[in-house]
Protein backbone atom coordinates (compact mmCIF):
# COMPACT_ATOMS: atom_id res chain seq x y z
CA UNK A 1 0.00 0.00 0.00
CA UNK A 2 2.43 2.20 0.21
CA UNK A 3 3.41 3.56 -2.54
CA UNK A 4 5.61 6.45 -1.97
CA UNK A 5 6.04 9.44 -4.08
CA UNK A 6 8.54 8.14 -5.70
CA UNK A 7 6.98 4.56 -6.33
CA UNK A 8 3.94 6.22 -8.08
CA UNK A 9 6.34 8.36 -10.07
CA UNK A 10 8.40 5.45 -11.10
CA UNK A 11 5.28 3.47 -12.02
CA UNK A 12 3.60 5.81 -13.90
CA UNK A 13 7.21 6.48 -15.66
CA UNK A 14 7.46 3.22 -16.41
CA UNK A 15 3.48 3.01 -17.59
CA UNK A 16 4.16 5.72 -19.60
CA UNK A 17 7.25 4.04 -20.78
CA UNK A 18 5.12 1.05 -21.77
CA UNK A 19 2.46 3.21 -23.22
CA UNK A 20 5.19 5.31 -24.98
CA UNK A 21 6.93 2.42 -26.44
CA UNK A 22 3.92 0.56 -27.67
CA UNK A 23 2.77 3.85 -29.37
CA UNK A 24 6.27 4.32 -30.69
CA UNK A 25 6.15 0.64 -31.93
CA UNK A 26 2.55 1.11 -33.38
CA UNK A 27 3.63 4.30 -35.21
CA UNK A 28 6.81 2.95 -36.59
CA UNK A 29 4.47 -0.36 -37.80
CA UNK A 30 1.79 2.06 -39.59
CA UNK A 31 4.93 4.12 -40.67
CA UNK A 32 6.36 0.77 -42.56
CA UNK A 33 3.31 -0.40 -43.53
CA UNK A 34 2.53 2.70 -45.62
CA UNK A 35 5.95 2.95 -47.12
CA UNK A 36 5.52 -0.71 -48.01
CA UNK A 37 2.08 -0.10 -49.42
CA UNK A 38 3.28 2.97 -51.03
CA UNK A 39 6.33 0.50 -52.52
CA UNK A 40 3.13 -1.34 -53.72
CA UNK A 41 1.71 1.05 -55.28
CA UNK A 42 4.55 2.39 -57.46
CA UNK A 43 5.35 -1.53 -58.75
CA UNK A 44 1.92 -1.81 -59.70
CA UNK A 45 1.90 1.36 -61.62
CA UNK A 46 5.38 0.98 -62.66
CA UNK A 47 3.95 -2.30 -63.85
CA UNK A 48 1.54 -1.38 -65.62
CA UNK A 49 2.93 1.72 -67.26
CA UNK A 50 4.95 -1.43 -68.49
CA UNK A 51 2.03 -3.39 -69.61
CA UNK A 52 0.72 -0.44 -71.57
CA UNK A 53 3.97 0.28 -73.56
CA UNK A 54 4.02 -2.80 -74.44
CA UNK A 55 0.83 -3.09 -76.01
CA UNK A 56 1.29 0.16 -77.93
CA UNK A 57 4.67 -1.37 -79.04
CA UNK A 58 3.01 -4.50 -80.34
CA UNK A 59 0.57 -2.50 -82.42
CA UNK A 60 3.37 0.01 -83.80
CA UNK A 61 4.95 -3.18 -84.39
CA UNK A 62 1.93 -5.12 -86.32
CA UNK A 63 1.49 -1.71 -88.27
CA UNK A 64 4.65 -2.21 -89.79
CA UNK A 65 5.06 -5.42 -90.34
CA UNK A 66 1.33 -4.93 -92.51
CA UNK A 67 2.96 -1.50 -93.74
CA UNK A 68 6.30 -3.49 -95.08
CA UNK A 69 4.43 -6.38 -96.41
CA UNK A 70 2.07 -4.07 -98.52
CA UNK A 71 5.00 -2.27 -99.90
CA UNK A 72 6.89 -5.55 -100.86
CA UNK A 73 3.80 -6.59 -102.58
CA UNK A 74 3.20 -3.47 -104.62
CA UNK A 75 7.47 -3.47 -105.68
CA UNK A 76 5.98 -6.89 -106.99
CA UNK A 77 2.88 -5.92 -108.99
CA UNK A 78 4.68 -2.57 -110.86
CA UNK A 79 7.49 -4.67 -111.58
CA UNK A 80 5.32 -7.68 -113.01
CA UNK A 81 3.58 -5.11 -115.31
CA UNK A 82 5.98 -4.66 -117.97
CA UNK A 83 5.14 -6.21 -121.24
CA UNK A 84 7.56 -7.50 -123.62
CA UNK A 85 8.03 -6.19 -127.22
CA UNK A 86 6.35 -7.81 -129.46
CA UNK A 87 6.50 -5.40 -132.65
CA UNK A 88 10.09 -6.35 -133.76
CA UNK A 89 10.67 -6.07 -137.60
CA UNK A 90 7.90 -3.43 -138.24
CA UNK A 91 8.95 0.03 -139.47
CA UNK A 92 8.29 2.72 -136.87
CA UNK A 93 5.50 3.77 -139.03
CA UNK A 94 3.57 0.51 -139.03
CA UNK A 95 4.13 0.28 -135.22
CA UNK A 96 2.62 3.43 -134.81
CA UNK A 97 0.06 3.11 -137.04
CA UNK A 98 -0.93 -0.24 -135.17
CA UNK A 99 -0.78 1.33 -131.99
CA UNK A 100 -2.88 4.09 -133.30
CA UNK A 101 -5.55 1.71 -134.36
CA UNK A 102 -5.27 -0.84 -131.18
CA UNK A 103 -5.42 2.33 -129.17
CA UNK A 104 -8.52 3.58 -130.63
CA UNK A 105 -10.84 0.49 -130.85
CA UNK A 106 -10.03 -0.19 -127.15
CA UNK A 107 -11.20 2.94 -126.37
CA UNK A 108 -14.31 2.48 -128.46
CA UNK A 109 -14.88 -0.22 -126.17
CA UNK A 110 -14.37 0.93 -122.94
CA UNK A 111 -17.82 3.17 -123.76
CA UNK A 112 -19.71 -0.76 -122.91
CA UNK A 113 -18.34 -0.87 -119.43
CA UNK A 114 -20.33 2.21 -118.51
CA UNK A 115 -17.68 3.89 -117.68
CA UNK A 116 -15.62 5.91 -120.26
CA UNK A 117 -13.50 9.46 -120.40
CA UNK A 118 -11.15 11.35 -122.56
CA UNK A 119 -8.38 13.73 -121.44
CA UNK A 120 -8.38 17.46 -121.51
CA UNK A 121 -5.98 20.27 -120.81
CA UNK A 122 -6.57 20.16 -117.04
CA UNK A 123 -7.35 16.92 -116.20
CA UNK A 124 -10.28 14.03 -117.11
CA UNK A 125 -13.40 14.17 -118.56
CA UNK A 126 -15.55 10.78 -117.54
CA UNK A 127 -18.45 9.78 -118.85
CA UNK A 128 -20.97 7.40 -117.60
CA UNK A 129 -23.74 5.38 -119.55
CA UNK A 130 -26.46 4.05 -118.19
CA UNK A 131 -28.72 1.23 -118.92
CA UNK A 132 -32.00 -0.30 -117.87
CA UNK A 133 -31.74 -4.33 -118.63
CA UNK A 134 -31.58 -3.82 -122.19
CA UNK A 135 -32.39 -0.33 -123.08
CA UNK A 136 -29.21 1.91 -123.35
CA UNK A 137 -30.00 5.37 -122.18
CA UNK A 138 -28.92 8.48 -121.46
CA UNK A 139 -24.95 8.94 -120.56
CA UNK A 140 -23.90 11.89 -118.04
CA UNK A 141 -20.13 13.43 -117.50
CA UNK A 142 -18.12 14.52 -114.82
CA UNK A 143 -15.12 17.01 -115.40
CA UNK A 144 -12.08 16.15 -112.69
CA UNK A 145 -9.44 18.45 -112.44
CA UNK A 146 -6.24 16.53 -111.75
CA UNK A 147 -4.80 18.51 -109.58
CA UNK A 148 -3.80 17.94 -105.50
CA UNK A 149 -6.49 17.60 -104.41
CA UNK A 150 -8.70 16.11 -107.25
CA UNK A 151 -11.68 18.34 -107.55
CA UNK A 152 -15.15 18.61 -109.62
CA UNK A 153 -14.84 20.85 -112.81
CA UNK A 154 -18.02 20.59 -114.39
CA UNK A 155 -20.42 18.06 -114.61
CA UNK A 156 -23.96 16.89 -115.79
CA UNK A 157 -25.56 15.35 -113.18
CA UNK A 158 -28.92 15.80 -112.27
CA UNK A 159 -28.70 17.96 -108.43
CA UNK A 160 -30.93 15.58 -106.42
CA UNK A 161 -28.29 12.90 -107.12
CA UNK A 162 -26.25 13.48 -103.88
CA UNK A 163 -22.60 13.79 -106.03
CA UNK A 164 -21.14 16.55 -103.39
CA UNK A 165 -22.02 14.11 -100.64
CA UNK A 166 -20.31 10.97 -102.41
CA UNK A 167 -17.32 13.01 -103.78
CA UNK A 168 -16.34 14.54 -100.54
CA UNK A 169 -16.57 10.74 -98.93
CA UNK A 170 -14.73 9.37 -101.57
CA UNK A 171 -13.37 11.34 -104.36
CA UNK A 172 -10.10 11.82 -102.50
CA UNK A 173 -9.78 8.65 -101.17
CA UNK A 174 -10.66 6.26 -103.88
CA UNK A 175 -11.52 7.70 -107.25
CA UNK A 176 -12.91 4.01 -108.30
CA UNK A 177 -14.92 3.88 -105.59
CA UNK A 178 -16.13 7.30 -106.27
CA UNK A 179 -17.45 6.67 -109.69
CA UNK A 180 -18.63 3.08 -109.13
CA UNK A 181 -20.95 4.70 -106.75
CA UNK A 182 -22.23 7.23 -108.63
CA UNK A 183 -22.73 4.60 -111.68
CA UNK A 184 -25.23 2.64 -109.58
CA UNK A 185 -26.67 6.00 -108.80
CA UNK A 186 -26.85 7.57 -111.53
CA UNK A 187 -27.88 3.80 -113.40
CA UNK A 188 -30.68 3.31 -110.85
CA UNK A 189 -32.09 6.67 -111.39
CA UNK A 190 -32.42 6.45 -115.41
CA UNK A 191 -33.58 2.74 -114.59
CA UNK A 192 -36.89 4.16 -112.44
CA UNK A 193 -37.25 6.96 -114.26
CA UNK A 194 -37.28 4.63 -117.72
CA UNK A 195 -40.25 2.51 -115.81
CA UNK A 196 -42.28 5.61 -114.98
CA UNK A 197 -42.05 7.05 -118.44
CA UNK A 198 -42.67 3.52 -120.53
CA UNK A 199 -46.19 3.38 -117.55
CA UNK A 200 -47.38 6.86 -118.72
CA UNK A 201 -46.58 6.55 -122.55
CA UNK A 202 -47.63 2.52 -123.06
CA UNK A 203 -50.31 2.22 -120.36
CA UNK A 204 -51.76 5.19 -119.93
CA UNK A 205 -55.15 3.22 -120.75
CA UNK A 206 -54.80 1.69 -117.49
CA UNK A 207 -54.52 4.87 -115.51
CA UNK A 208 -57.44 6.93 -114.34
CA UNK A 209 -55.41 9.77 -113.31
CA UNK A 210 -52.35 11.26 -113.50
CA UNK A 211 -49.08 9.58 -112.87
CA UNK A 212 -47.26 11.75 -109.49
CA UNK A 213 -43.81 11.18 -108.36
CA UNK A 214 -41.19 13.63 -107.58
CA UNK A 215 -37.85 13.92 -109.74
CA UNK A 216 -35.75 11.65 -108.72
CA UNK A 217 -38.49 9.06 -109.89
CA UNK A 218 -38.50 7.49 -105.42
CA UNK A 219 -41.54 8.25 -105.07
CA UNK A 220 -44.75 7.55 -107.27
CA UNK A 221 -48.41 7.17 -107.08
CA UNK A 222 -51.22 6.54 -109.38
CA UNK A 223 -54.50 5.22 -109.78
CA UNK A 224 -55.25 2.31 -112.22
CA UNK A 225 -58.74 0.40 -112.99
CA UNK A 226 -58.38 -3.56 -113.32
CA UNK A 227 -61.16 -5.48 -115.45
CA UNK A 228 -62.50 -8.55 -114.55
CA UNK A 229 -65.08 -9.72 -116.73
CA UNK A 230 -67.85 -7.31 -116.33
CA UNK A 231 -66.53 -5.78 -112.79
CA UNK A 232 -64.15 -2.76 -112.60
CA UNK A 233 -62.04 -1.99 -109.67
CA UNK A 234 -60.01 1.28 -109.36
CA UNK A 235 -56.84 0.60 -107.49
CA UNK A 236 -54.70 3.36 -105.87
CA UNK A 237 -50.65 2.31 -105.63
CA UNK A 238 -47.99 3.82 -103.62
CA UNK A 239 -44.46 3.02 -104.60
CA UNK A 240 -41.67 4.04 -102.35
CA UNK A 241 -38.30 3.72 -103.38
CA UNK A 242 -35.90 4.66 -100.37
CA UNK A 243 -32.63 2.62 -101.85
CA UNK A 244 -31.30 4.88 -104.70
CA UNK A 245 -29.29 2.33 -105.55
CA UNK A 246 -31.91 -0.07 -106.95
CA UNK A 247 -34.75 0.05 -109.13
CA UNK A 248 -37.54 -1.94 -107.61
CA UNK A 249 -39.65 -0.28 -104.40
CA UNK A 250 -38.67 -0.89 -101.00
CA UNK A 251 -42.38 -0.17 -99.85
CA UNK A 252 -45.27 -0.76 -101.74
CA UNK A 253 -49.19 -0.09 -100.78
CA UNK A 254 -52.12 -1.07 -102.71
CA UNK A 255 -55.67 0.08 -101.83
CA UNK A 256 -58.59 -0.27 -103.04
CA UNK A 257 -60.20 3.32 -104.06
CA UNK A 258 -63.90 3.57 -102.90
CA UNK A 259 -65.50 3.08 -99.87
CA UNK A 260 -67.00 -0.73 -99.85
CA UNK A 261 -65.18 -3.52 -98.54
CA UNK A 262 -63.06 -5.73 -101.30
CA UNK A 263 -64.78 -9.30 -101.71
CA UNK A 264 -62.38 -11.86 -101.14
CA UNK A 265 -61.12 -12.27 -104.84
CA UNK A 266 -60.33 -8.63 -105.24
CA UNK A 267 -58.51 -8.84 -101.83
CA UNK A 268 -56.54 -11.36 -103.36
CA UNK A 269 -55.73 -9.71 -106.57
CA UNK A 270 -55.14 -6.33 -104.46
CA UNK A 271 -52.78 -8.43 -102.22
CA UNK A 272 -51.00 -10.32 -105.46
CA UNK A 273 -50.50 -6.68 -107.37
CA UNK A 274 -48.46 -5.34 -104.08
CA UNK A 275 -46.45 -8.69 -104.85
CA UNK A 276 -46.09 -7.86 -108.27
CA UNK A 277 -45.01 -4.15 -107.91
CA UNK A 278 -42.49 -4.84 -105.35
CA UNK A 279 -40.88 -7.49 -107.60
CA UNK A 280 -41.13 -6.75 -110.99
CA UNK A 281 -40.71 -3.19 -112.63
CA UNK A 282 -43.73 -1.43 -113.32
CA UNK A 283 -44.01 -1.45 -117.14
CA UNK A 284 -43.41 -5.45 -117.15
CA UNK A 285 -46.57 -5.46 -114.42
CA UNK A 286 -48.54 -3.54 -116.68
CA UNK A 287 -47.84 -5.52 -119.59
CA UNK A 288 -48.87 -8.88 -117.89
CA UNK A 289 -52.44 -7.24 -117.06
CA UNK A 290 -52.57 -6.14 -121.21
CA UNK A 291 -51.90 -9.63 -121.75
CA UNK A 292 -54.27 -11.06 -119.02
CA UNK A 293 -56.79 -8.81 -120.34
CA UNK A 294 -56.33 -10.15 -124.43
CA UNK A 295 -56.58 -13.64 -122.88
CA UNK A 296 -60.61 -12.65 -121.11
CA UNK A 297 -61.10 -10.63 -123.97
CA UNK A 298 -60.43 -13.81 -126.12
CA UNK A 299 -62.52 -15.73 -123.63
CA UNK A 300 -65.68 -14.17 -124.15
CA UNK A 301 -65.85 -14.14 -127.74
CA UNK A 302 -65.33 -17.94 -127.59
CA UNK B 1 8.34 -7.70 -64.30
CA UNK B 2 11.96 -9.20 -66.31
CA UNK B 3 9.60 -11.02 -68.71
CA UNK B 4 7.87 -8.24 -68.96
CA UNK B 5 10.97 -5.76 -69.44
CA UNK B 6 12.56 -8.99 -71.64
CA UNK B 7 9.60 -8.27 -74.24
CA UNK B 8 9.95 -4.61 -74.24
CA UNK B 9 13.09 -4.91 -75.18
CA UNK B 10 12.10 -7.30 -77.90
CA UNK B 11 9.42 -5.05 -79.30
CA UNK B 12 11.97 -2.62 -79.37
CA UNK B 13 14.18 -3.93 -81.28
CA UNK B 14 12.10 -5.63 -83.69
CA UNK B 15 10.35 -2.42 -84.03
CA UNK B 16 13.82 -0.24 -85.06
CA UNK B 17 14.20 -3.08 -87.87
CA UNK B 18 10.69 -2.61 -89.29
CA UNK B 19 11.54 0.88 -89.71
CA UNK B 20 15.17 0.78 -91.03
CA UNK B 21 12.85 -2.28 -93.61
CA UNK B 22 10.01 0.65 -94.64
CA UNK B 23 12.34 3.39 -95.57
CA UNK B 24 14.10 1.26 -97.88
CA UNK B 25 11.13 -0.02 -99.54
CA UNK B 26 9.37 2.45 -101.57
CA UNK B 27 5.45 4.47 -101.05
CA UNK B 28 3.61 2.60 -103.34
CA UNK B 29 1.31 4.97 -105.24
CA UNK B 30 -2.15 5.20 -104.33
CA UNK B 31 -4.67 5.73 -107.18
CA UNK B 32 -4.97 9.28 -107.18
CA UNK B 33 -1.08 9.89 -107.31
CA UNK B 34 -0.95 7.18 -109.80
CA UNK B 35 -3.77 8.99 -112.16
CA UNK B 36 -1.80 12.24 -111.14
CA UNK B 37 1.51 10.76 -112.49
CA UNK B 38 0.10 9.50 -115.36
CA UNK B 39 -1.67 13.13 -116.32
CA UNK B 40 1.28 14.83 -116.33
CA UNK B 41 3.18 12.38 -118.45
CA UNK B 42 1.13 13.54 -121.19
CA UNK B 43 1.68 17.01 -123.28
CA UNK B 44 -1.96 18.20 -123.42
CA UNK B 45 -2.61 19.43 -127.14
CA UNK B 46 -2.54 22.93 -127.75
CA UNK B 47 -6.23 23.37 -128.60
CA UNK B 48 -9.04 20.87 -130.46
CA UNK B 49 -8.00 22.23 -133.73
CA UNK B 50 -4.12 20.80 -133.27
CA UNK B 51 -5.08 17.81 -134.36
CA UNK B 52 -3.83 17.99 -137.53
CA UNK B 53 -0.47 19.36 -136.93
CA UNK B 54 0.04 16.89 -133.98
CA UNK B 55 2.39 13.86 -135.36
CA UNK B 56 1.22 10.49 -134.90
CA UNK B 57 3.80 9.59 -132.13
CA UNK B 58 2.35 12.43 -129.64
CA UNK B 59 -1.30 11.26 -130.92
CA UNK B 60 -0.68 7.48 -130.39
CA UNK B 61 0.87 8.57 -126.55
CA UNK B 62 -2.38 10.46 -126.07
CA UNK B 63 -4.60 7.76 -126.61
CA UNK B 64 -2.35 5.42 -124.66
CA UNK B 65 -2.62 7.70 -122.14
CA UNK B 66 -6.41 7.70 -122.02
CA UNK B 67 -6.15 4.13 -121.88
CA UNK B 68 -4.19 3.63 -119.33
CA UNK B 69 -6.18 6.24 -116.82
CA UNK B 70 -9.43 3.79 -118.22
CA UNK B 71 -7.19 1.08 -117.36
CA UNK B 72 -6.50 2.42 -113.38
CA UNK B 73 -9.84 4.22 -112.59
CA UNK B 74 -12.28 1.48 -113.64
CA UNK B 75 -10.27 -1.83 -112.95
CA UNK B 76 -11.24 -3.25 -116.17
CA UNK B 77 -8.62 -4.59 -118.55
CA UNK B 78 -10.35 -4.83 -122.41
CA UNK B 79 -7.43 -7.19 -124.38
CA UNK B 80 -9.73 -7.42 -127.98
CA UNK B 81 -12.57 -6.22 -128.82
CA UNK B 82 -14.52 -6.67 -132.66
CA UNK B 83 -17.09 -5.22 -134.36
CA UNK B 84 -19.70 -6.25 -136.76
CA UNK B 85 -22.14 -4.06 -138.42
CA UNK B 86 -25.15 -5.21 -140.67
CA UNK B 87 -27.57 -2.59 -142.15
CA UNK B 88 -31.00 -4.30 -141.32
CA UNK B 89 -32.59 -1.14 -143.25
CA UNK B 90 -35.00 -2.28 -145.78
CA UNK B 91 -36.20 0.01 -149.13
CA UNK B 92 -39.65 0.11 -147.04
CA UNK B 93 -38.32 1.64 -143.79
CA UNK B 94 -36.43 3.74 -145.64
CA UNK B 95 -39.08 5.66 -147.09
CA UNK B 96 -40.68 6.44 -143.11
CA UNK B 97 -36.94 7.95 -142.79
CA UNK B 98 -36.07 4.71 -140.07
CA UNK B 99 -33.04 3.61 -140.11
CA UNK B 100 -31.83 0.10 -138.47
CA UNK B 101 -28.86 -1.28 -137.88
CA UNK B 102 -27.03 -4.47 -135.78
CA UNK B 103 -23.94 -4.07 -134.51
CA UNK B 104 -22.20 -7.05 -132.91
CA UNK B 105 -19.64 -7.06 -130.92
CA UNK B 106 -17.28 -9.08 -129.47
CA UNK B 107 -15.29 -8.12 -126.09
CA UNK B 108 -12.43 -9.49 -123.54
CA UNK B 109 -10.14 -8.91 -121.05
CA UNK B 110 -9.80 -8.53 -117.39
CA UNK B 111 -11.16 -7.18 -114.20
CA UNK B 112 -8.33 -7.94 -111.65
CA UNK B 113 -8.53 -11.81 -111.75
CA UNK B 114 -11.55 -12.06 -113.43
CA UNK B 115 -10.86 -13.11 -117.15
CA UNK B 116 -14.41 -12.69 -119.43
CA UNK B 117 -15.43 -12.76 -122.90
CA UNK B 118 -18.44 -11.14 -123.71
CA UNK B 119 -20.70 -11.46 -127.53
CA UNK B 120 -23.26 -9.08 -127.85
CA UNK B 121 -25.25 -7.56 -129.94
CA UNK B 122 -27.33 -3.89 -130.27
CA UNK B 123 -30.09 -2.78 -132.19
CA UNK B 124 -29.81 0.47 -133.01
CA UNK B 125 -33.17 2.18 -134.27
CA UNK B 126 -33.14 5.88 -135.87
CA UNK B 127 -36.25 7.76 -136.72
CA UNK B 128 -37.16 11.24 -137.17
CA UNK B 129 -37.05 11.73 -133.59
CA UNK B 130 -34.64 9.64 -131.81
CA UNK B 131 -32.06 7.30 -132.08
CA UNK B 132 -32.85 3.85 -129.54
CA UNK B 133 -30.22 1.25 -128.56
CA UNK B 134 -30.95 -2.09 -127.75
CA UNK B 135 -29.00 -4.88 -126.64
CA UNK B 136 -30.75 -8.20 -128.55
CA UNK B 137 -28.38 -10.38 -126.97
CA UNK B 138 -25.82 -11.22 -124.33
CA UNK B 139 -23.30 -13.72 -123.65
CA UNK B 140 -21.01 -14.11 -121.02
CA UNK B 141 -18.31 -16.28 -121.24
CA UNK B 142 -16.15 -17.25 -118.14
CA UNK B 143 -14.96 -20.66 -116.79
CA UNK B 144 -17.96 -21.32 -114.53
CA UNK B 145 -15.85 -23.07 -111.76
CA UNK B 146 -13.18 -20.28 -110.80
CA UNK B 147 -15.30 -18.42 -109.53
CA UNK B 148 -18.81 -19.98 -108.78
CA UNK B 149 -20.28 -17.33 -106.17
CA UNK B 150 -20.08 -15.43 -109.71
CA UNK B 151 -22.24 -18.00 -111.92
CA UNK B 152 -26.15 -17.15 -111.18
CA UNK B 153 -25.59 -13.39 -111.19
CA UNK B 154 -24.06 -14.06 -114.63
CA UNK B 155 -27.24 -16.17 -115.75
CA UNK B 156 -29.23 -13.42 -114.72
CA UNK B 157 -27.51 -11.11 -116.57
CA UNK B 158 -27.94 -12.70 -119.67
CA UNK B 159 -31.18 -12.85 -119.76
CA UNK B 160 -32.12 -9.52 -118.53
CA UNK B 161 -29.19 -8.14 -121.27
CA UNK B 162 -27.80 -5.97 -118.54
CA UNK B 163 -24.29 -5.22 -119.91
CA UNK B 164 -23.65 -2.27 -117.25
CA UNK B 165 -24.56 -4.30 -114.39
CA UNK B 166 -22.35 -6.77 -115.75
CA UNK B 167 -19.77 -5.17 -115.10
CA UNK B 168 -20.83 -2.87 -112.36
CA UNK B 169 -21.30 -5.52 -110.01
CA UNK B 170 -18.16 -7.41 -111.52
CA UNK B 171 -16.31 -4.73 -109.97
CA UNK B 172 -17.70 -4.31 -106.38
CA UNK B 173 -17.39 -8.63 -106.57
CA UNK B 174 -13.85 -8.15 -107.27
CA UNK B 175 -13.47 -5.61 -104.07
CA UNK B 176 -15.15 -7.86 -101.91
CA UNK B 177 -13.41 -10.44 -102.84
CA UNK B 178 -9.72 -9.05 -102.48
CA UNK B 179 -11.26 -7.34 -99.25
CA UNK B 180 -11.80 -11.15 -97.85
CA UNK B 181 -8.49 -12.68 -99.42
CA UNK B 182 -6.47 -10.20 -97.63
CA UNK B 183 -8.56 -10.46 -94.62
CA UNK B 184 -8.04 -13.95 -94.11
CA UNK B 185 -4.08 -13.69 -95.09
CA UNK B 186 -3.85 -11.37 -92.38
CA UNK B 187 -5.33 -13.45 -89.76
CA UNK B 188 -3.30 -16.34 -90.91
CA UNK B 189 -0.02 -14.50 -90.53
CA UNK B 190 -0.73 -12.77 -87.51
CA UNK B 191 -2.29 -16.25 -85.66
CA UNK B 192 -0.15 -19.20 -87.71
CA UNK B 193 -0.74 -21.36 -85.15
CA UNK B 194 -4.21 -20.93 -84.63
CA UNK B 195 -5.81 -19.79 -88.16
CA UNK B 196 -5.60 -22.24 -91.08
CA UNK B 197 -7.20 -21.55 -94.51
CA UNK B 198 -8.46 -24.85 -95.76
CA UNK B 199 -8.87 -23.66 -99.02
CA UNK B 200 -5.67 -22.12 -99.74
CA UNK B 201 -5.10 -18.03 -100.12
CA UNK B 202 -8.44 -17.64 -101.86
CA UNK B 203 -10.03 -19.45 -99.11
CA UNK B 204 -14.03 -18.75 -98.69
CA UNK B 205 -13.55 -20.15 -95.24
CA UNK B 206 -11.45 -19.40 -91.86
CA UNK B 207 -11.02 -22.35 -89.30
CA UNK B 208 -9.77 -22.08 -86.00
CA UNK B 209 -8.42 -24.18 -83.46
CA UNK B 210 -6.18 -24.19 -80.27
CA UNK B 211 -3.46 -27.07 -80.25
CA UNK B 212 -4.59 -26.48 -76.36
CA UNK B 213 -7.93 -27.24 -76.95
CA UNK B 214 -8.08 -30.18 -79.80
CA UNK B 215 -11.14 -31.17 -80.70
CA UNK B 216 -12.80 -27.09 -80.93
CA UNK B 217 -12.79 -26.16 -84.22
CA UNK B 218 -14.58 -22.72 -84.88
CA UNK B 219 -15.25 -22.39 -88.95
CA UNK B 220 -16.14 -18.90 -90.32
CA UNK B 221 -17.72 -19.10 -93.68
CA UNK B 222 -17.65 -16.02 -96.02
CA UNK B 223 -19.55 -15.65 -98.92
CA UNK B 224 -20.06 -13.19 -101.46
CA UNK B 225 -23.85 -12.81 -102.46
CA UNK B 226 -25.12 -11.12 -105.32
CA UNK B 227 -28.69 -10.42 -105.14
CA UNK B 228 -31.93 -10.09 -107.80
CA UNK B 229 -31.01 -6.43 -108.40
CA UNK B 230 -26.91 -7.06 -108.68
CA UNK B 231 -26.10 -5.33 -105.48
CA UNK B 232 -23.25 -7.11 -103.91
CA UNK B 233 -22.60 -7.83 -100.38
CA UNK B 234 -20.78 -10.11 -97.48
CA UNK B 235 -22.20 -13.06 -95.63
CA UNK B 236 -20.09 -14.55 -92.75
CA UNK B 237 -21.71 -17.21 -90.53
CA UNK B 238 -19.76 -19.56 -87.88
CA UNK B 239 -19.55 -23.02 -87.46
CA UNK B 240 -18.47 -25.12 -84.75
CA UNK B 241 -17.36 -28.42 -83.85
CA UNK B 242 -17.03 -29.40 -80.18
CA UNK B 243 -16.09 -32.56 -78.90
CA UNK B 244 -19.36 -34.34 -77.18
CA UNK B 245 -18.20 -34.45 -73.41
CA UNK B 246 -17.92 -30.27 -73.84
CA UNK B 247 -21.49 -30.35 -75.57
CA UNK B 248 -22.73 -31.96 -72.73
CA UNK B 249 -21.22 -29.69 -70.21
CA UNK B 250 -22.63 -26.77 -71.99
CA UNK B 251 -25.68 -26.10 -70.11
CA UNK B 252 -26.59 -22.65 -71.30
CA UNK B 253 -26.21 -23.79 -74.71
CA UNK B 254 -23.48 -21.24 -75.73
CA UNK B 255 -22.16 -23.62 -78.61
CA UNK B 256 -25.94 -23.79 -79.90
CA UNK B 257 -26.48 -19.86 -80.35
CA UNK B 258 -22.88 -19.35 -81.29
CA UNK B 259 -24.02 -18.82 -84.97
CA UNK B 260 -26.46 -16.17 -83.71
CA UNK B 261 -24.40 -14.69 -81.46
CA UNK B 262 -22.09 -14.14 -84.08
CA UNK B 263 -24.04 -12.27 -86.33
CA UNK B 264 -24.85 -9.63 -83.38
CA UNK B 265 -21.04 -9.72 -82.62
CA UNK B 266 -20.89 -9.00 -86.81
CA UNK B 267 -22.93 -5.98 -86.61
CA UNK B 268 -21.69 -4.87 -83.98
CA UNK B 269 -17.89 -5.02 -84.19
CA UNK B 270 -17.51 -5.46 -88.38
CA UNK B 271 -15.53 -8.37 -89.95
CA UNK B 272 -12.05 -7.71 -89.16
CA UNK B 273 -12.48 -6.93 -85.38
CA UNK B 274 -15.02 -9.75 -84.64
CA UNK B 275 -13.05 -12.31 -86.06
CA UNK B 276 -10.33 -10.95 -83.95
CA UNK B 277 -12.11 -11.82 -81.08
CA UNK B 278 -13.10 -14.70 -81.68
CA UNK B 279 -9.45 -16.21 -82.49
CA UNK B 280 -8.60 -14.70 -79.45
CA UNK B 281 -11.23 -16.38 -77.53
CA UNK B 282 -9.34 -19.56 -78.66
CA UNK B 283 -6.07 -18.55 -78.63
CA UNK B 284 -5.78 -17.04 -75.05
CA UNK B 285 -3.77 -19.83 -73.16
CA UNK B 286 -1.05 -19.83 -75.92
CA UNK B 287 -0.17 -16.58 -75.37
Amino acid sequence: MLMTRTHLLRFSFFCRMGVLAHLERLEAQVTESRTKSAERQRARAEGRALGARIQKLRRLRDELRAEVQWRRASVKASTASVQPDQTAGMSEQDVLERRWEHAKAMLQAYRFTGLSGRLTSHGVCVRISTAFEEHLLESYFVDLVIQKPLRILRHSVPVFIPLEKMAAQHLQSDIRHFLFSLCEHLNAYAGRKFQADRLQGDFAAFLTGPLRRNALCSLLSFTYRVDSGAQSVTFSARLLYEDLTVTLPTRVTVACEGTEALSCSWEHQRASHETLFSTKPLHQVFASFARKGEKLDMSLIS
Amino acid sequence: MDAQRAELCALEAEVAVLRRACDELPVPWSETSRIQKLFQEIHPSDSAGGESSEDLRSRVGRLESELAFLNTVTGISIRNYSKQTEDLTSTEVTEKNIKKVVQKYRLSGNCHMVTFQLEFQILEIQDNESLSSVITDLNIIMEPTEYPELSEFICRAEERRDLFLFFRSLHFFVEWYEYRERTFKHFKEKYPDTVRLPEGACSRCMSICSASRPGFELVIVWRIQIDEEGKVSPKLDLLTQVPQRALKLDKSRVVETAPLSFRSLLRVLGIEAALESLIRLLCAENH
